[in-house]
């Protein structure tokens, strides 16, 4: 489903380059869920960022099925993130001033299909346990009750791809267990993760482990059934 | 307030540059706004306090209650025995009357005629007006009926380095007479309406027939009481001796109070008080322009509190570091007090400087001379700063110093003020723009009508024509008049001439009178009456609705040495149709009215707007006169072709041969008209200037406020493009959020201009309609303008790549 060949991002402020990616190879086939491990500043949310398309790699091919991301325009990026991607970050990213039902609609507002939105945003609360907040504010809700809101709207438009960055860094143990939960629920419904995570333990949840050390794959192995 | 604070106000200013530059800037100009009008209303408010003792003096005004009467109203003049009379009744009366004034004689020196502003006044004039004196004495100055008291200017002008005391002046007002200076007086302030520069004690010769006649209003006459309870005493014993003295004023047994009245108005009330049936336009226009600098500076201190709160979240971490190492909220709020005061202290000083700047172009704009005297702004500013700073940093302080320590440490994101703060910013900013609709709209009427008037049909085609009031002067020999108007009318550039007592641009005499009507009880309508000679309506260009106009060929047209029993022919305006009952034109031609004094109709005449726009042309008739010398007050009107300038030179030098001894006085009719519509384009101008600056301030805020607003919502535009949301949707988004309280402004404009207008319009005559234009054109100006103001911030935050932005706290 996703190839990359050769990308490369290179920072350059006024006086330093950085590279955050060198070469970077990798295809992730349909279905699949792919953790992708490393020390901070290794490149793992650089990566994750370049296959959302919010960011845009400097050099090598990004093909997301038979489509070349790197030729397509930002205006045709945005309508491709909004009918094929998911995203779920480490700090939720839910908007302060919308309810969390609004939260979860706005993952349909870019897309243009109409169909029974409010039904598909009551399905996607259901199916992570939120529906009973649906008219409250972010703040007014715990980390782990935020985090299901947000991989309710990550879901909500039925994404080919859903890409979580650290989705269990700012939890505790408990609400981060129920985060993997959903989200392998969602891989066993047939939905592609990649997730970038600092935890072995939850690495070792996905069906494939990338190691990356300054800005290249070190490792990439697929578990052991 | 210690170091620390200065040290990093400074820094917050220096550091967030544009953000200082707004809030300072915005300030700056209101306060400047507000200052230049401050300056303005102190001046307009000012007239007469100059004068010692001005709480003590009071001018009497006369009061007509006539019904059906065009000219009702409260007037500032009296007949000339008023005084006479009163300090017969009332023995121990302290007053003065003035005669005369604004250019109303000349000075003959070395065979040269210079227009003066000269006034026959009481010998007790000084003990009511006790104007500083540079020589001569209080008591004597015009003690003596040969006696002269002049100002410095005058004094310099005419005796160069010489003691003016006891040299000869030759004056000529009523008569040519020779004065003996007796005193010189400091020149009058600018912040006056008397026009005096020459003082003469009135003549008795100069008393005409009408001294006693109750119901002239010759000149005016002022009194002096030690404190106001004796001036309303005395007062209050006025109806009565209206009752007793004047008689004559009602032949039909009534009660004279009934049509006339006199009433005391103290002398500071006089320059703001509208003359008769003249709408308060001075006082409105005043008290108009401080509203547009009071609602100036509030729109710019509103601003100030809009993005000190819009800016106190990204201080949050400042505040809770502050808290951690032992500030209190006290020392917190007093802080950020001190702050505000200190950065409204900086604009204020910045505003005195663009007020320096502007004064120059207002005064040019308004046709003004106001000055800033530092030693009353210089404080009033402090007191200012202080005030404003306060009123404008208690908030954004209390917001401040509430902020939870240890939540705002711990989390990554700082609060902005919450839901409340939110709306709170937008309830200002639909204050703010409300208001600068409110003055866009005023604006747009306020030129519309100025445009309106100056086009508006006067009835006499206005190009082209002079007024010469020079032969007005009783130094013009009576007999030499024809003369005059003869060799005027034989210039190559003179097309046509005419003597009449009423002229373009109000010259002339104001003369009314009853009709009464045949077959209908009572004395009729009061008529204004205008004496006119030959070619009076050819010259002007009038229009004949029915009938002729007047000619020689009929005997009965010339009422010359015509008893007024023996009957008239006379020409009505159109307005006169109405209170004689016609319904057209035609229908009045033939008819006789005028009881015992009869008049018949042989001509309606389209109505000639002389006077200013803002009257009502009175229901008028005109009466013909073949010879032109036998109109007293003879004021020469000339139609002229070609270039009219080239003409008044011609006219000047044939002035000059003929009559040396008058000073030569004529203007085109498009310039004496001018005079009507300064007062009203002046308002416009200032007005227009405020309300521009409102509009800028506000944008500048609303710019201010959109730059932290998308600078705060930077992470949100990162979330909703991850989602899938184009630059396009960002736009709309950012520019929506601002559009609501903006078009919701126009809730606030709409009633409030509408009211306004309204109010300022009922002073015309002949206004214009208050379009629904006005409204819709403002608010679509307000709403281009805010989003031209957002859209460019909008459009670089819809550019910024997604990842950058989700990094972005």
């Amino acid at each position: 489903m996703i190839r990359l060949e050769n990308i490369q991002r290179r920072y350059v402020s006024d006086e330093v380059e950085t590279t955050a990616l060198h070469d970077i190879d990798l295809h992730v086939e349909s279905g699949e869920f792919v953790a992708i491990m490393g020390p901070s500043g290794c490149g793992k949310s650089t990566l994750l960022n370049t296959l959302g398309t919010v960011d845009r790699p400097t050099g090598g091919k990004y093909l997301f099925g038979d489509r070349d991301l790197a030729a397509m325009g930002e205006s045709d990026l945005a309508k491709f993130r909004g009918s094929t991607l998911g995203f779920v970050f480490q700090s939720f990213n839910l908007i302060d001033e919308l309810t969390i039902e609004e939260n979860v609609a706005l993952g349909l507002a870019y897309r243009g299909d109409a169909g029974d939105r409010k039904g598909r945003v009551a399905a996607a609360m259901d199916k992570v346990g939120i529906a009973h907040r649906a008219r409250h504010f972010p703040h007014q809700l715990s980390g782990g009750q935020q985090q299901r809101a947000a991989i309710a709207r990550a879901i909500v438009g039925d994404p080919k791809l859903i890409l979580a960055d650290e989705p269990t860094g700012n939890l505790d143990t408990a609400n981060g267990e129920q985060v993997m939960n959903i989200l392998m629920g969602l891989n066993a419904e047939g939905a592609t993760i990649v997730m970038v995570t600092h935890s072995p333990a939850h690495a070792d949840m996905a069906k494939r482990r990338i190691d990356m050390l300054d800005g290249r794959i070190v490792a990439n192995a697929m578990r052991a059934m | 307030m210690n170091r620390f604070t200065l040290l990093s106000l400074y820094r917050s200013l220096v550091r967030h540059k544009l953000h200082a530059a707004l809030n300072i800037g915005g300030l700056a100009v209101g306060i400047a706004v507000f200052l230049i009008l401050g300056l303005y209303v102190r001046f307009e408010t000012s007239y007469e306090t100059w004068l010692p003792d001005h709480d003590k003096t009071y001018v009497v005004q006369t009061v007509w209650t006539m019904p059906d009467s065009p000219i009702n109203g409260a007037f500032a003049y009296t007949m000339g025995g008023l005084l006479d009379q009163m300090r017969e009744d009332f023995p121990g009366t302290v007053g003065t009357r003035i005669n005369g004034g604004d250019r109303a004689g000349t000075i003959l020196a070395d065979g040269r005629a210079t227009r003066v502003d000269a006034a026959q006044v009481d010998p007790s004039f000084f003990s009511v007006f006790p104007l500083p004196l540079v020589a001569g004495d209080h008591a004597t100055a015009l003690a003596q009926p040969g006696n002269v008291a002049i100002d410095q200017k005058t004094a310099r002008a005419f005796f160069g380095t010489r003691d003016p005391i006891g040299q000869t002046l030759v004056v000529s007002m009523d008569k040519v007479r020779s004065y003996r200076v007796s005193a010189v007086f400091r020149d009058l302030p600018k912040n006056t309406d008397f026009k005096l520069s020459v003082l003469m004690p009135i003549a008795q010769e100069s008393k005409s027939e009408n001294w006693y006649h109750w119901g002239s209003m010759a000149l005016a006459t002022y009194l002096r009481f030690d404190t106001p309870a004796a001036a309303r005493a005395f007062e209050d014993k006025l109806t009565a001796f209206v009752d007793r003295r004047g008689k004559e004023l009602d032949d039909s047994g009534d009660r004279p109070s009934k049509i006339q009245h006199l009433q005391l108005l103290p002398l500071t009330d006089l320059h703001l008080e509208p003359q008769g049936s003249d709408s308060g336009t001075a006082k409105l226009t005043v008290v108009t322009l401080g509203l547009v600098g009071v609602l100036t500076l509030l729109i710019a201190v509103v601003n100030y509190v809009n993005l000190a709160t819009a800016r106190a979240g990204l201080r949050a971490r400042e505040v809770a570091m502050r808290k951690v190492l032992g500030a209190d909220r006290g020392v917190l709020v007093r802080q950020f007090l001190s702050e505000a005061v200190l950065t409204v202290a900086i604009a204020a000083l910045f505003g005195l400087i663009l007020a320096e700047l502007g004064l120059p172009l207002v005064n040019a704009a308004g046709g003004l001379s106001l000055t800033i005297s530092y030693g009353i702004v210089v404080p009033a500013l402090a007191v200012l700063a202080v005030v404003v700073g306060v009123l404008a940093g208690v908030y954004p302080a209390i917001l401040l110093s509430r902020f939870p320590a240890a939540a705002v440490l711990a989390s990554a994101r700082s609060p902005g003020g919450g839901r409340a703060g939110t709306r709170v910013r937008e309830a200002l900013v639909i204050g703010q723009f409300g208001l600068a609709i409110a003055f866009m709209i005023g604006t747009a009427v306020l030129v519309a009508q100025t445009r309106h008037v100056r086009s508006t049909d006067l009835g006499f085609q206005r190009q082209s024509l002079l007024v010469l009031t020079s032969t007005v002067d009783p130094a013009v020999p009576t007999d030499r008049k024809p003369s005059i108007l003869t060799a005027i009318r034989a210039l190559p550039q003179v097309q046509d001439a005419t003597i009449a007592n009423a002229a373009i641009g109000g010259s002339g005499e104001a003369n009314n009178t009853n009709v009464p009507l045949p077959g209908v009880a009572g004395s009729g309508p009061s008529l204004t009456w205008v004496l006119v000679s030959p070619r009076f309506f050819e010259t002007h260009g009038a229009r004949l609705l029915a009938g002729r106009w007047f000619d020689d060929a009929h005997q009965l047209d010339d009422s010359t040495d015509r008893k007024s029993a023996d009957g008239m022919n006379i020409v009505i305006n159109r307005r006169a149709l109405t209170p004689l009952r016609f319904r057209t034109a035609q229908e009045a031609i033939g008819k006789t009215v005028g009881g015992s004094r009869p008049r018949t109709i042989i001509g309606v005449v389209d109505d000639l707007r002389f006077d200013t726009p803002r009257n009502p042309v009175p229901p008028t008739y005109y009466i013909y006169q073949r010879r032109p010398e036998t109109i007293e007050t003879s004021v020469t009107t000339i139609r002229v072709s070609g270039d009219p300038r080239t003409a008044l030179k011609s006219l000047a030098g044939l002035w000059q041969r003929m009559v040396p001894q008058v000073p030569f006085t004529a203007q085109t009719a498009d310039e004496r008209l001018a005079d009507f519509y300064e007062a009203d384009d002046r308002a416009t101008r200032l007005f227009g200037i405020g309300a521009g600056l409102a509009v800028l301030i506000g944008c500048v805020g609303l710019w201010g406020l959109a730059s932290f607003n998308t600078a705060r919502r930077t992470r949100e535009i990162g979330i909703r493009k991850t989602l899938g949301a184009s630059s396009s949707d960002i736009v709309k988004l950012l520019v929506g959020q601002f559009l609501r309280p903006v078009l919701l402004a126009n809730l606030v404009a709409w009633p409030l201009a509408f009211l306004a207008m309204r109010t300022w319009l009922a002073g015309f005559e002949d206004a214009v309609p208050l379009s629904p234009l006005f409204f819709v054109g403002a608010s679509v100006v307000a709403v281009a303008v805010a989003v031209l103001t957002v859209l460019g911030q909008s459009l670089r935050a819809s550019r910024a790549a997604p990842a950058w932005a989700l990094r972005h706290d």
